[in-house]
């Protein structure tokens, strides 16, 4: 019953707090489960944290997983459709522009290229169910061998992206809420305006300019593998990942100080700092872990903007990702590629978000008012 | 892209900006810091809104009033002139082009991209969220499903998509980068509709026999503005920094033609001998989206302080 009322509470909180400042949450909690409960307003996926807590974790991931194959199947097929409506086609652009128009026609003909829009894309879906996502187009690689080359390179980089801005954003935001309006403060707020300010690829030039050519700390190109060992291979991601974390570091910082302000205003601090904690204990104790919520959603969204993000930059720093084989893809309109690539991303975003729920009910102290031993 | 601000959509009444003079005004308790917090407030709001009158006047009429050098067809011997060069402000680069000049051609692009995807956003987008959540039918389970899609999509795999099959220019890139725009409006513009939808105002327009589409345009669209308005601001400066990664990865203003985007891109080749010619469009972009999100900030906490 206690409990129940603690439930209540927070979710009025949290909903109309989060629902305004964060409202696409709003646009990540409909698009990863279309159709479920309450989407008035600002519906933030936290308003979903009871059920989380109510029901078995285990079924609510099964939920969110199968309500990915809407969004999965939204996303392919919109690909699908749009490179479909481009002008070009990947008989012409594998071709060449001196192809003379038998050739063009002949390899359209090897591609399947002429039959209707519809069911080419029903004969894609249909061996993308059972796991078939076909070969590229140009080179004639399985798709899933392109993959499984280029994703973990991806991957690598926006977790170390990820790590940044975390290791950035959760110290810089504490210190900072401590003393708002302070020196430190009013530095972080100046130096997070900037990073909100500069694109990944800018920021990415200059890092080379600073430690590629002047200084020749990192390297300003290519990609050593994880055998090359694991110095060389995070020497050579530390660059692009910066230039990839530190804008969302800034972002994040700004939310998580903002909340950690919020909390530290709330009655359960005024009784820590009242029964004699000493105020650092508050906030590392208290305040933070309190605050992380609205953070873990917004990096759940990330995700999948950070995906779209790599594109330009592992085409400045010349790494084999994911990003450069998706620009090429579009390039030659090469649609097994393109389609494998989203598809993957779709699921990844999906994947991280229902991770995101499951990290709030970790996170989520009352989950420990609900054990026999409270 | 990962342009952070792309998330900090603002809210209908909501929170004032995370660091913004929101908190600041809390902290002000005494009437004198009360008063310093209002002269800080206003002059988070002139300032940006100043220079940015600046660049744009920079950039449009500079051109027509001052003698400034022509963007394009330079002289290959005045080619990599350094910054300060007699006639050539900030120097020229490889082809012998005045990079102030090209520096301002560039910024006309930029912000032209920058108000027209908004201008799309607010007008298109705006409608499809008034309708969405105005409407409670089919149709408006309908388009918010689709909306959900274009958000969940990797939205620079839709924007290369289309400026590659369009092929290079600035026209095309508007069109690219709507795409971004429109989804974004239109949410914003449904959840502020929902707020607004069941409030005695609205209640007492259509109790009155006013027509639906009156309603919506009359008694909604100008309740809906400011917010949109000021999300349009912070939306621009996406916009502007999209724009400079189409163009980086040669889907924007093809050369000789000027463009932020396209001028670090070139640097980029002779960046190691020639930094200049990277760190100046660099800087201007980022001074620029500086600009427009301090601006925005600042409306949004004007906004919600009311």
């Amino acid at each position: 019953m206690g409990a129940g009322r603690v439930h209540e509470q927070v979710t009025v909180r949290e909903s109309s707090n989060r629902s305004g400042s964060v409202p696409p949450s709003d646009a990540g909690a409909a698009a990863a489960a279309p159709g479920s409960g309450d989407r008035s307003g600002g519906a933030s996926p936290l308003s979903r944290v009871p059920r989380v807590l109510r029901s078995s974790l285990l079924r609510v991931a099964g939920r969110r997983l199968l309500t990915a194959i809407p969004v999965v199947w939204g996303v392919t097929f919109l690909t699908f459709a749009v490179l479909n409506l481009l002008p070009g086609d990947a008989a012409q652009a594998l071709l060449g522009a001196d192809a003379t128009p038998q050739e063009v026609a002949r390899l359209r003909v090897e591609l399947h290229l002429n039959e209707p829009f519809l069911t080419r894309y029903g004969h894609w879906l249909g061996s993308a169910v059972t796991g078939h996502l076909g070969s590229s187009l140009g080179s004639g690689q399985l798709v899933t061998t392109i993959l499984a080359q280029r994703l973990p390179v991806t991957f690598e980089l926006i977790l170390y992206a990820f790590v940044i801005s975390l290791v950035i954003a959760i110290p810089v935001a504490t210190v900072a809420a401590r003393r708002p309006g302070g020196v430190f403060d009013s530095i972080t707020t100046f130096i997070t305006m900037i990073g909100l300010s500069i694109a990944p690829y800018i920021l990415a030039l200059l890092l080379i300019l600073l430690f590629s050519v002047d200084l020749a700390l990192f390297p300003a190109l290519g990609w050593t593998p994880v055998s090359g060992g694991l110095g060389a291979n995070l020497r050579s991601l530390t660059l692009p990942a910066l230039s990839l974390g530190f804008p969302i570091g800034c972002f994040y910082t700004r939310l998580l100080r903002a909340d950690v302000i919020e909390q530290l205003g709330e009655d359960y601090v005024v009784t820590a700092v009242a029964k004699g904690l000493p105020s650092w204990r508050v906030l590392v104790r208290h305040a933070v872990p309190n605050s992380m919520f609205g953070l873990i959603t917004v990096v759940a969204l990330n995700v999948g903007t950070l995906l779209g993000g790599t594109v330009i930059v592992e085409q400045i720093f010349g790494l084999p990702g994911v990003g450069q084989e998706l620009f090429q893809a579009i390039q030659t309109r090469d649609f097994p590629v393109l389609e494998g690539i989203v598809a993957v991303f779709a699921v990844v975003v999906v994947v991280v978000g229902l991770l995101a729920d499951l990290l709030y009910a970790v996170l989520d102290p009352r989950i420990r008012y609900d054990n026999p031993g409270q | 892209m990962t342009i952070p601000v792309n998330d900090a959509l603002p809210v209908p009444g909501g929170l004032p900006a995370p660091g913004g003079p929101g908190v600041a005004d809390a902290a002000a308790a005494s009437g004198a810091a009360r008063g310093r917090g209002r002269l800080r407030r206003s002059l988070a709001l002139c300032l940006p809104a100043g220079f940015l009158i600046l660049l744009i006047a920079a950039c449009f009429l500079w051109p027509l009033v001052g003698s400034v050098p022509s963007p394009v067809g330079g002289s290959v011997l005045d080619s990599s002139l350094p910054i300060g060069s007699p006639g050539h402000l900030l120097g020229t680069d490889a082809d012998g082009n005045d990079i102030f000049s090209r520096l301002l051609y560039g910024g006309r692009v930029s912000l032209e991209v920058g108000a027209a995807t908004q201008l799309i956003g607010i007008a298109l987008g705006g409608l499809i969220g008034m309708i969405a959540g105005f409407s409670r039918g089919l149709l408006a389970a309908v388009l918010m499903r689709v909306l959900d899609v274009l958000i969940a999509f990797p939205s620079l795999v839709l924007a290369l998509a289309i400026a590659e099959g369009l092929g290079p220019g600035e026209l095309h890139v508007i069109w690219a980068l709507s795409f971004y725009s429109v989804p974004a409006f239109a949410r914003l513009a449904r959840a502020g509709t929902l707020k607004l939808r069941d409030q005695n105002f609205m209640l007492a327009a259509s109790l009155g026999g006013t027509p639906r589409w009156r309603i919506v345009l009359l008694h909604l669209a100008p309740n809906l503005l400011p917010q949109l308005l000021t999300f349009a601001l912070l939306g621009a400066g996406v916009a502007i920094i999209q724009e400079g990664a189409l163009s980086f990865l040669s889907l924007g203003v093809p050369p000789p033609g000027a463009s932020w985007g396209n001028m670090i891109a070139s640097g980029e080749q002779t960046m190691s001998v020639q930094p200049a010619l990277v760190i100046i469009p660099c800087l201007a972009l980022l001074i620029t989206v500086a600009t427009l999100n301090l601006l925005g900030d600042a409306l949004r906490a004007r906004w919600s302080a009311r």
